[in-house]
């Protein structure tokens, strides 16, 4: 059976924005709790088990019990919103800066679940309170409780990582997960290695469930069809036949592939259900095209095919899976372009469906062909219309290389989460382990370790004996102190937040991700089960401390006599010091060209890299530099009194590496110039950096030149810019639009965004601008800042 | 040299994209002026209200800036000259700071650095400047020598003369006329440009019409001076009719 046999022509899109608008008006989300309640169920039996066969098992029961359904608009079986609750906080209502304290309690999702009739609250609670005395609960409260004076108002912060990985399903994909199987068990029965026969066993079995859950399907298809139209029973029937063959057996078609990559992230996902953020395709259009091509679809085709793919990623009435990726385009390692019809089909699909979720990034290289950035055009300047992310292929390379990653695995890096580049199934990078915040420290150094914001004493002193003109002139040194001071603090409490996530074995994702070879699962921490590991380390206030030093150098040269008062003045949040603030903001600012405050923020991040990148792991392994701060600028900007550039307490740290909002004025040509200055080399984990672009400033009449027009203006001089010697930036995001425009859509998203849907970008991924809540909408109508990307 | 602004521009201002210094200071005193802060040669202070706190703030119009820091700046930005961009000097009236500028220029040459500037035409030594100039913009505003000095305080001779120079010797020359009603949006002014134009044909020649706009309006307040232009607008009838007037004297004209 051929499905563009048994689908009318253009039904296949059709049906998926059916499908898309069914699953928008799902008000719960209660297939994690099921999940999780198997295991309270079933904890008995599985307590007797060894730890990872304890997982297998558990997984097999939730895939044995959970109820499944198919939609009548479903032209693919499967599902990944059994995995996911209606937390993320950032497209929560009840989201408040204010009160915001990260994912740090793991039982807290049960607060997201409406009580009714079946899911009364005595149901819950006995989950709950199972839940929270799981080793992995207890180790993690544990940790939390240890280093609380620290994260309380965020010198950093720490959390176990869930979803955040690449799988590699290539294989599974082709030769079908029954050939995995077959494999697992000649090892099991080759290897001495008792704790290697037990995890290639519980691998075996979570790839069964697999199968199980593709059967499942295929029996409820069967069953569906007795009663469907002749036309449904068709289209069921090919469903069926086809959950029969796959994922047990290789694909042999686009559509097959399609279901078999499906039935896979389920499992993946329920395997860690509730909420595992971030996992990402990879480079899909390279996964998919070998089917593609081998079908001869069309262009059209593959692209209403992948528009059900598309669905998928979208969960409930917020399309709460948030930040899961999807790229295309990039280059091998020797340099060829790896674009390719497939690209420009998942890219057709994403324009035709503008749906809020899964993310889109683009890989480009200085070769990129001028016909992508030709196509991205209607992507930037249609209003409302979700942008990709931009990776620059050439500097990425450059610096996985450089950080011990093979030559061969090169082309496969991609990115989970927002911007972190990692190896599909090879590596682990914990990327959101722990979270540092600079400016915080320098509040810390300059009041003897006692909080702006509370008084709270927080930490040693670290400039005892030290006040006025004496601790100015010594602040960078006394800072750096502080800083490795905290740094190790919450690198060891990262790795206990990894520890106790250790608890919660994956055994089918390790399948996935190495463990095949390896007999390791990839979340234990006395082992390495995955090619590459590290751990993750988001940098936050790189510029606001850069300027905050800058400011303090003028202060000391030009009015030393008012040294003294400047520990007063960020005390009392310069109430009644006015013109002393408006001295310090006159000081150099990062992102304007200047070359003092330009080396001083290079001279912070390669200090601070080399100090994070220093430290080990739980196997020994680095932290990863991360300079992002994916809206936690505002969150901890909340938790930072004011600060010596002349920032209020409370106020937002810059996003990422950019200058702080307001501080670049002079244009897009100075903030590049500035961009460039930075140690790009060093950010092994990544780094985040926007630009908001006035529409205005791109005139052409057609969105291809438009596309192109920005490439050279924008894209080329920031990424592929010939005069820059040093590593080149390697990721931007842009939202193309106006604060105007936007405060329009909030005021009338009717007329605006009639179908409910307006597209922007919060940091490395997209949302729904009006499913965010009201402090991310002003966030980020605040920092498009037009005026530092002035063309 | 005292530097009012800085910035990129992306082809407005010359080719590519061009990294645009305005010179503090000016000789004449259009009421019009989109950049009043830079009429005074000392600099001026400005008020400026934060609309977020209500607060007035003072900031003086321009910054001091050596040739050496400014040569430096130009340098370590040529990664940002791209598609044949590279620096413009603007107003204020560049050549006000004559001696400096001309040093600056020099040394571009040396450094093969692609140099734009525009000028009002009045400096006498403007000739001095044109071997290091690379694209010249010229302002012409009327061709009355009366009305001229009337509105902007200084005679058209040596700008007549200096124009008259370049547009002889067939050398590249962007010429700008802001058109303003009350001042230069009449036949006889139109029949003057004609006439000049006419009688120094050159092939390196394009004609650009600024027509008037109150985007610098704001600032002559924040100035504390007072804009005295009432009804400046022309209609797009008027500048249609005197660019089809150009082009049908053979002139290139062109929009940037």
């Amino acid at each position: 059976m051929d499905i563009f046999e048994v689908y009318k022509e253009k039904e296949i899109g059709e049906k998926a924005e059916k499908l898309f608008r069914e699953e928008r008006s799902l008000e719960r989300l209660d297939g994690w709790f099921l999940a999780r309640e198997a295991a309270y169920l079933n904890r008995e039996e599985l307590e007797k088990l060894p730890g990872e066969m304890a997982a297998a098992v558990k997984l097999d029961k939730v895939i044995d019990s959970m109820p499944l359904s198919i939609s009548e608009h479903a032209v693919f079986a499967g599902t990944q919103r059994d995995a996911f609750a209606r937390t993320y906080a950032l497209i929560n209502p009840a989201f408040e800066v204010e009160t915001f304290c990260g994912y740090c309690d793991a039982t807290a999702v049960f607060d997201d679940i409406v009580p009714n009739e079946e899911f009364t609250k005595e149901r819950i609670a006995a989950v709950k309170g199972y839940m929270e005395q799981t080793p992995y609960v207890r180790k993690l409260q544990e940790v939390y409780n240890k280093y609380e004076e620290y994260t309380g108002e965020v010198a950093f912060f720490i959390e176990q990582v869930t979803g955040h990985v690449i799988p590699d399903f290539r294989g599974a994909l082709a030769f079908g997960v029954e050939s995995m199987i077959r494999s697992l068990e000649k090892k099991e029965k080759e290897t001495d290695n008792e704790k290697y026969k037990v995890n290639f066993a519980a691998m075996k079995k979570t790839l069964q469930a697999a199968v199980k859950l593709a059967s499942r399907y295929a029996d409820l298809a069967g069953e569906l069809k007795k009663t469907a139209d002749p036309e449904r029973r068709a289209q069921l029937a090919l469903m069926e036949e086809t959950l029969r063959k796959v994922p047990a057996d290789g694909a042999d078609s686009l559509y097959e592939a399609i279901q078999s990559y499906l039935i896979l992230w389920q499992v993946m996902c329920l395997e860690q259900a509730p909420n595992p953020y971030a996992f990402s395709v990879g480079n899909a259009d390279r996964i998919f095209e070998p089917y593609r091509a081998k079908d001869d679809l069309t262009r059209q085709e593959a692209a209403d095919l992948f528009k059900h793919f598309l669905v998928f990623f979208n969960i409930g009435d917020r399309s709460w899976a948030i930040s899961q990726n999807v790229l295309i385009g990039g280059r091998d390692a020797a340099g060829k372009d790896l674009t390719c019809e497939m690209s420009y089909a998942i890219m057709d699909a994403y324009y035709e469906m503008n749906f809020p979720q899964p993310i889109l990034s683009v890989k480009l290289h200085k070769n990129t062909p001028d016909e992508l950035y030709a196509y991205m055009g209607k992507f930037f300047f249609s209003p409302g219309v979700l942008t990709p992310s931009l990776f620059n292929d050439d500097s990425v390379f450059e610096i996985l290389r450089a950080g011990g990653v093979e030559e061969t695995d090169l082309a496969d890096y991609s990115v989970a989460g927002c911007q972190e580049p990692l190896i599909m199934g090879k590596d682990n990078g914990n990327t959101t382990n722990s979270w540092l915040n600079l400016a915080k420290i320098l509040e810390l150094t300059l009041n003897h370790g006692k909080s702006l914001i509370t008084g709270k004493q927080m930490g040693p002193d670290f400039a005892k004996d030290l006040s006025g003109k004496e601790m100015l002139k010594q602040i960078r040194e006394r800072f750096y102190e502080a800083a490795a001071f905290y740094i190790e603090q919450m690198t060891d409490a990262a790795n206990g937040a990894s520890e106790a996530i250790s608890k919660e074995p994956v055994p089918f994702l390790s399948a996935f991700m190495g463990g095949m070879d390896s007999g390791v699962d990839m979340r234990d921490t006395k082992e390495q089960g995955t090619k590459y590991n590290g751990s993750g380390c988001l940098i936050h206030g790189l510029t606001v401390v850069a300027d905050s030093f800058l400011a303090i150098d003028k202060l000391l040269s030009e009015r030393p006599e008012e040294a003294d008062r400047l520990l007063d003045a960020l005390l009392k949040d310069f109430a009644g010091y006015e013109e002393l603030q408006d001295f310090l903001l006159s000081a150099p600012k990062f992102g304007n060209n200047i070359p003092e405050v330009d080396k001083e923020a290079k001279e912070i991040a390669v200090k601070i890299s080399d100090m994070v990148a220093g430290r080990k792991n739980y196997l020994g392994n680095g932290f990863r530099p991360d300079f992002a701060t994916p809206s936690t600028h505002l969150l901890y900007g909340y938790w930072t009194g004011a600060t010596p550039e002349g920032r209020k307490s409370r106020e937002m740290l810059n996003y990422g590496v950019d200058p702080l909002y307001g501080e670049a004025g002079q244009g897009l040509g100075f903030r590049i110039l500035s961009a460039m200055q930075l140690p790009y080399e060093k950010f092994r984990g990544g780094y985040a950096s926007h630009y908001g672009i006035d529409p205005k400033l791109f005139t052409a009449a057609a969105y291809e030149e438009r596309g192109l027009q920005f490439k050279n203006r924008v894209l080329a001089p920031t990424f592929f810019n010939e005069e820059n010697k040093n590593i080149a930036p390697f990721y931007l995001y842009v939202n193309v639009t106006t604060p105007e425009i936007l405060r329009a859509v909030l005021e009338n998203p009717k007329k605006y965004a009639p179908s409910g849907v307006y597209i922007m970008r919060i940091h490395g991924t997209f949302v729904n601008f009006l499913d965010l809540s009201p402090a991310i909408q002003q966030d980020i109508i605040k920092r498009l800042d037009l005026d530092s990307t002035r063309v | 040299m005292k530097i009012m602004q800085r910035g990129f521009n992306y082809s407005q201002d010359g080719p590519g994209n061009r990294l645009v210094y305005h010179l503090q200071g000016c000789n004449m005193h259009c009421p019009w002026c989109a950049n009043p802060e830079g009429i005074s040669v000392a600099g001026v202070p400005m008020y400026i209200t934060d609309p977020e706190s209500g607060r007035v703030k003072e900031k003086f119009s321009c910054k001091e800036c050596g040739v050496e820091e400014l040569f430096d700046e130009i340098l370590r930005s040529r990664a940002m000259f791209f598609e044949g961009g590279g620096v413009t000097f603007t107003g204020g009236e560049p050549t006000v700071q004559f001696q400096e500028l001309k040093a600056l220029l020099q040394k571009l040459h040396r450094e093969k650095i692609h140099v734009a500037m525009e000028n009002n035409g009045t400096n006498p030594k403007l000739s001095e400047l044109l071997p290091f100039i690379d694209y010249l913009i010229m302002d012409l505003k009327h061709p009355s020598e009366e009305i001229h000095k009337k509105s902007t305080g200084v005679s058209n001779k040596i700008i007549m003369e200096n124009l008259a120079k370049v547009l002889d010797n067939g050398r590249q020359a962007a010429v700008r006329i802001p058109l303003i009603h009350g001042f230069n949006d009449t036949e006889e002014a139109l029949e003057g440009f004609l006439s000049f134009f006419r009688a120094h044909p050159s092939e390196g020649m394009t004609l650009e019409i600024l027509p008037y706009h109150e985007y610098g309006k704001e600032k002559w307040e924040q100035c504390r001076m007072v804009y005295e232009v009432k009804d400046g607008y022309v209609s797009q009838e008027t500048i249609k009719r005197f660019e089809t007037a150009f082009r049908d004297a053979g002139i290139v004209v062109i929009h940037t």
